[in-house]
């Protein structure tokens, strides 16, 4: 952590925390990714706590029960918003606590008499309706907005990691090594991504992971370019040149002197790295080359929306999370523009 | 991508020359023999036939004129009827103009009258001989002979054509094709079939010998030719990428047949491009359509509503047909290890909730399909109902089947291993069912993963036998099931056949073979019945859904005949084709809507439901 | 430094070589290639019924499918039928689409036009806008004009282009009758006066440019914006305040020059916009666009075609970055490009 207790460091955090917008909007984020990452508890078909017959149960993680423990004739899971009722009705004491959203986001819940998708409703307690199959839009919104996150983020770790240090190298060693990644690069820019996406689904199904390495594969190439600029930019320095004559070796050069340097400069990347990230998925799911069904994604929310316009409520709510997340996004990053540029209108103010 | 798909099977619409593609590798021992020929002289003994007493099924007060606009989401590729790319959604329009020998009445189903006035069969029980109409003329004035017959055998065996099922259909299943006279030509078949049957499948379909220069440019130089044509349409303007129009022969060959009169009203047909199937709403509700069809439910329910219809200016049909139904539903590979235990099977059927799909999703608007070949009228089996959605049944079959343990996830085990079944799937529409299916199959402890592929992608998995479970659909139609491609043992443990379910069970492979040798209609249907119970005790094709009806909406200037459609309907408004051109543009009620439209004064709304055709299907 | 550029020009040609080659490989491998998909076509049924059995069915012989190859070219092996493609490319042949039967170069050139237009017109607007918008965003720094528009840019950064444009299209030429319902000109554009067919292109052009613009003001306004901030701070402005320089004048006459380096540093990358398209939005609008050809070739596995748009598309990208570079070096003086750090 030396990077923040550097004076440098902290000065641009103090000009972070003065961008209002900026700052408002990374505690939101901040907030809402934390959320998400407990979303089990937030929105769920399994309860908080159960308490049957003086037993307290706890059903949001590890095995699933089946009814039978709650004294039902079923072995699969029963529907614990059901058994709640019958709980309450029968008034022997057993009661069940469900999550504020008591919906999974995989789960069909079916309105008699009403055909999906549902509108919202605060008695049915879908308080952003429901998708064409039944399911909570909440629940998924949320669900869909933890793997987004998820997946961009380590997307970025990826392509950062990759990207900066052959970008790092094409730029300090130059030369063939420089020329011969720039066509690397060139070539790989140029591959039509779809069709490898097509060709890996053809053997397996594409997961998480494997999407991921996909993208990760194609996309560390954006940051290299700036890499290799920035890095070209140090070289010819005189600081470089002063800390080469003095007989610093290659490495030490790189990593005290020009990755600090340049890398700093990267974050004010990040949150638009994010944002892309975040839409590329969202971009493969609704074409349907993305994470396979039924995981909850706002690409697929999206696809629905868009063919059921009729049903406001399904391309509303994503269109308003989405928006929502890319304007906090782009907010922080240009708190952070603004945090590393210390210049100010001093002549005009 | 869905709503093409459920819409194409409905647009293929030229009833014989279809029904005659229907391509099957024979085994030899069926052939009618290497040195089978047709005699050098017309035999003296045939009894010519002809059917100008069935009903007619048009409306005599059917007018003339006017243009009908519809639309495509894909634009053809070629104009050629054969060859690379030339069985896109456009290509009904064009067979549709192209009339084959004999066709189907709509409603009774015996033969009508084509191009052969006449038709007779030959002794040896696979041979029949046409007369030729001598008024069928070429759209270029040109008569429609004999030749053109024999050419049209020469052009299907042709390796220009680049259509590799015609050459085996027109080698292996038209064995040979004999001119007597300018109009009366015999046609040779490869094995012995009932009558009806054989009327269809050995047929021909005349090609203009004056146009075609076969050459290994063929595909090239004549994708966007023009190609003569019998039918009552002739393509007036191309647009590439924007529309293509037909217009109407006035002094069509067949104006005055009996079955063609007062059909094929529309002066133009206007075949638009509209690539989205939401966009291409927003021009039918402009009036730019004339007609738009709301098969799909979301269509029907949530789309379709607002002023238009509310005002009387535009009217729904929901019209039912009894026609084949598409075998849609889900195979289950037999060589795949879990499922090669019938119980698993079994207990995968019981573990289907197709009706509460059916009740959800589809809005209660399609049906559970019962077996693999409804709607074939006799030969279908009515006693057979599919497996019910029973968990009871499925725990206890599974507990047979020694998978008798949950794991923490619910999922049962044996052996270590889960219970999850690989389900591959092309069309992203379905994602709504298959989600619903899987969460209440979870409850019988079975895992159902789902794999969407792209469509090509799926079939590739499927044909190489490297799926589990497919949940597809194959496109149903003509006279009789068809049971050999789908479960001989012929077929199975290999790649590249229909037998995607891997059965191979000698039971059913004698009846099989019993019921392709038969050739009288009563063995013939007792056997299709008795297959059809063998395949439903196989249990490795489970039946899902069907749609006995077509649902359209249109603007009020379209008119029908007061019975709406034929049983064999399966587009109201389609302006071709054998069950088509019913309907006509009213010209004066177009002016009546549109001065209604615009002193927004109200007329009767129109909703029609025509069940007339509904109780024959099952 | 001449050297480095001519040096990058003739590197162009390995790397067309990898790029082609490496795509031209992928192709053989992707699964449903045209004669699979031909018997796709033929075997998969829907949901209605009908009394008509669609063509297929059967198997075919091994020699019919060696038939089939060698029509679509995969009968040779890799290295030796990429070599006859290759061959082919140099003398400006781009072999014919295995869907359309007509020359790749003709079907790409057919949608030239309306790519061009639609790439020209979006860059157009796209600097007509962002630079004035992001000079006043760098002047007024933290206003509520800045907030504001910051709003709005970002907004329309992350709607998603094809949520406009259906939007659009269902309000203002569904429900409204102000806008065509997509297409690129009307059937009869023809038959009208140059200046009535101008009227018609814009008239189509209204809601799809709406769709492609939205989400491109915000990459450039903030580019620009950030620019003129740099310069705002520079010791140059501090002479300029002190002679007495009123902001704009000051910002007309010495920062503007100067902030638009970095705009047109990126300019180069720009030319392949000549073929770019969303194909998307050219579904929607019903445009005839090389973005929704190079989709659809993809799709429906229309190799020549994916072969024929990336050969155009990346010399276009391999020229532009060649630009880029010269812009670059253009404008910082202190970057040594090739030369090394030895």
């Amino acid at each position: 952590m030396t990077l923040l207790r550097n004076p440098v460091a902290q000065k641009r955090w103090q000009r972070f925390k003065q961008s209002r917008r900026g700052y408002i909007s990374a505690w939101l984020l901040l907030v809402l990714t934390t959320l998400s990452f407990g979303a089990e508890l937030l929105a769920n078909h399994r309860p908080l706590l159960v308490s049957y017959q003086g037993e307290l149960y706890f059903p949001t993680f590890g095995a699933q029960h089946s009814g039978k423990d709650f004294g039902l004739d079923i072995d699969y899971e029963p529907n614990y918003r059901e058994l709640q009722k019958q709980f309450r009705d029968a008034g022997e004491g057993n009661w069940v606590l469900m999550p504020p959203i008591p919906f999974g986001p995989l789960e069909n819940d079916l309105i008699a008499g009403d055909f999906p998708p549902h509108a919202p409703s605060l008695t049915t307690r879908h308080y952003l309706g429901t998708d064409t199959s039944g399911r909570d839009v909440l629940a998924r919104l949320i669900y869909g907005f933890r793997t987004a996150m998820l997946f961009s983020l380590v997307l970025l770790v990826f392509n950062y990691a990759i990207g900066v240090a052959i970008g790092c190298m094409m730029g300090y060693w130059g030369g063939a090594f420089d020329l011969f990644f720039q066509r690397i690069i060139e070539i790989w820019s140029n591959v039509p991504f779809l069709y490898v996406i097509m060709i890996v689904a053809s053997i397996i199904t594409p997961g998480f992971w494997t999407l991921l390495f996909i993208m990760a594969f194609f996309g560390w190439t954006a940051m290299t370019w700036y890499m290799r600029t920035a890095t070209y930019k140090e070289v010819s320095r005189d600081y470089v040149m002063a800390a080469r004559a003095l007989g610093a070796s290659g490495s030490r050069i790189v990593f005290r002197h020009i990755l600090p340097n340049s890398v700093s400069t990267l974050i004010t990347f990040v949150p638009f790295s994010v944002a892309s990230g975040i839409t590329a998925l969202t971009a493969l799911d609704y074409l349907g080359f993305g994470l396979p069904a039924p995981t909850p994604s706002w690409g697929e929310l999206l696809k629905q929306g868009t063919e059921n316009m009729e049903s406001l409520w399904l391309v509303g709510s994503v269109v308003v999370a989405m928006t929502l997340i890319l304007m906090l996004v782009a907010y922080v990053g240009e708190a952070i523009r603004d945090a590393y540029d210390p210049r100010k209108f001093s002549f005009y103010e | 991508m869905p709503t093409i798909h459920e819409n194409s099977a409905s647009m293929n619409k030229r009833l014989s020359q279809l029904l005659l593609l229907f391509v099957a590798a024979f085994p030899l021992w069926l052939y009618a023999g290497e040195d089978a020929k047709l005699p050098e002289q017309l035999p003296a003994n045939l009894s010519w036939q002809t059917n100008l007493s069935d009903p007619f099924f048009a409306s005599p007060e059917a007018k003339r004129g006017g243009r009908f606009r519809s639309f495509i989401t894909t634009f053809p590729l070629t104009l050629r009827l054969v060859g690379p790319d030339s069985n896109g959604s456009f290509a009904s329009y064009m067979r549709a103009n192209h009339l084959g020998l004999v066709g189907i009445h709509p409603n009774t189903l015996n033969p009508i009258p084509e191009l052969a006035t006449h038709w007779a069969f030959g002794d040896d029980g696979h041979s029949l001989y046409y007369r030729l109409d001598p008024d069928a003329r070429w759209s270029d004035g040109k008569p429609v002979t004999a030749d053109d017959y024999l050419f049209a055998l020469q052009f299907m065996r042709s390796k220009f054509i680049l259509a590799p099922w015609y050459n085996n259909h027109y080698n292996t299943v038209i064995l040979d094709v004999v001119k007597y006279d300018d109009h009366t030509i015999g046609i040779l078949g490869s094995v012995a079939k009932p009558r009806d049957e054989m009327l269809f499948e050995y047929s021909i379909s005349p090609v203009p010998a004056h146009f075609h220069k076969l050459d290994e440019n063929w595909v090239r130089d004549y994708n966007w030719k023009i190609a003569p044509n019998t039918g009552p349409y002739v393509i007036d303007t191309i647009r590439k990428g924007k529309y293509i129009e037909f217009r109407r022969k006035q002094d069509w060959w067949g104006n005055d047949k009996r079955y063609f009169q007062h059909r094929f009203n529309p002066d133009f047909l206007r075949v638009k491009l509209i690539r989205d199937i939401n966009i291409a709403y927003q021009y039918f509700r402009k009036g730019e359509l004339d007609s738009f069809p709301l098969l799909m439910p979301r269509l029907w329910h949530k789309k379709a509503q607002g002023r238009i219809f509310e005002q009387g200016y535009a009217g729904k049909i929901k019209f039912y047909n009894s026609v084949p139904r598409p075998i849609s539903g889900l195979f289950l590979n037999e060589d795949a290890p879990l499922l090669s235990d019938r119980n698993v099977r079994y207990a995968i059927a019981h573990a289907l909730n197709i009706d509460k799909v059916i009740n959800t999703v589809l809005h209660g608007d399609y049906e559970r399909l019962q077996t693999a070949h409804e709607g074939y009228g006799d030969y279908s089996n009515p006693d057979i109902r599919a497996r019910e959605f029973d968990l009871d049944k499925a725990n206890r079959l599974l507990n047979d089947a020694g998978w008798d343990t949950r794991g923490p996830d619910g999922i049962r085990q044996k052996d270590g291993q889960r219970l999850s079944i690989r389900v591959t799937y092309y069309s992203s529409g379905h994602n709504d069912r298959l989600v619903i299916l899987a969460q209440e199959a979870r409850k019988a402890g079975i895992e159902l993963s789902l794999q969407l592929l792209d469509p090509s992608a799926a079939f590739k998995q499927i044909l190489e036998n490297k799926h589990q479970a497919a949940w597809m659909a194959w496109s149903g139609g003509g006279l009789s099931p068809r049971y050999w491609q789908f479960y001989h043992s012929d077929n199975a443990h290999k790649p590249q056949t229909n037998n995607v379910t891997n059965t191979d069970n000698p039971e059913i492979d004698a009846k099989i073979d019993a019921y392709r040798a038969a050739t009288d209609k009563v063995s013939r249907v007792k056997l299709a019945h008795e297959l059809e119970q063998l395949v439903f005790e196989q249990g490795s094709f489970i039946p899902t859904f069907k749609v006995p009806y077509t649902r359209e909406a249109f603007w009020r200037w379209l008119k029908l005949p007061d019975f709406h459609g034929t049983r064999s309907t399966d587009s109201l408004f389609d302006p071709l084709g054998s069950t088509g051109g019913l309907f006509w543009i009213d010209s004066d009620e177009q002016q009546r809507v549109d001065e209604a439209k615009s002193r927004n004064k109200a007329l009767d709304p129109v909703m029609i439901v025509n069940k007339r055709w509904a109780a024959n299907d099952e | 430094m001449l050297g480095y550029f001519v040096r990058r020009g003739l590197l162009i040609i390995p790397t067309f070589i990898g790029i082609t080659l490496l795509v031209f490989s992928i192709t053989r491998v992707v699964p449903g290639g045209p004669i699979e998909r031909m018997m796709t076509q033929a075997q998969l049924g829907g949901e209605a019924g009908s009394l008509h059995r669609s063509e297929g069915g059967g198997t075919l012989s091994d020699e019919q499918l060696e038939e089939l190859k060698r029509y679509y070219g995969f009968d040779k092996p890799l290295l030796s039928s990429y070599a006859s493609w290759l061959k082919q490319v140099l003398r400006f042949d781009l072999g014919l689409s295995t869907r359309y039967q007509d020359p790749v170069w003709d079907i790409i050139k057919e949608r030239f036009p309306v790519s061009v237009f639609y790439g020209v017109t979006t860059l157009v607007l796209t600097y007509l806008v962002c630079i004035p918008l992001g000079l006043l965003k760098g002047m007024y720094h933290g206003s509520r004009f800045d907030n504001l528009s910051s709003a709005v840019v970002f907004l329309g950064y992350a709607l998603p282009s094809y949520v406009i444009g259906i939007a659009l299209i269902s309000v203002f030429a569904g429900y409204y009758d102000w806008f065509p319902l997509g297409g690129f000109v009307s059937d009869n554009f023809e038959e009208l006066s140059p200046l009535a067919k101008a009227k018609d292109v814009f008239h189509h052009a209204a809601l799809p440019l709406i769709a492609y613009l939205a989400g491109s003001f915000a990459v450039t306004t903030l580019m620009m914006k950030n620019a003129l901030m740099d310069n705002l701070s520079a010791d140059y402005m501090r002479t300029a305040a002190a002679k007495g320089l009123s902001l704009g004048k000051s910002v007309r006459r010495h920062a503007l020059r100067n902030s638009l380096i970095p705009v047109a540093t990126s300019f180069g990358n720009n030319i392949s916009l000549l073929i770019g398209g969303s194909f998307l939005i050219e579904t929607i609008f019903n445009i005839d666009g090389i973005g929704l050809l190079g989709y659809e070739a993809i799709i429906e596995r229309d190799y020549p075609i994916v072969m024929g748009i990336l050969v155009i598309s990346s010399l276009l990208y391999l020229i532009g970055n060649i630009l880029s570079d010269i812009c670059v070096a253009i404008v910082d003086p202190r970057i040594r490009f090739g030369g090394g750090s030895r």
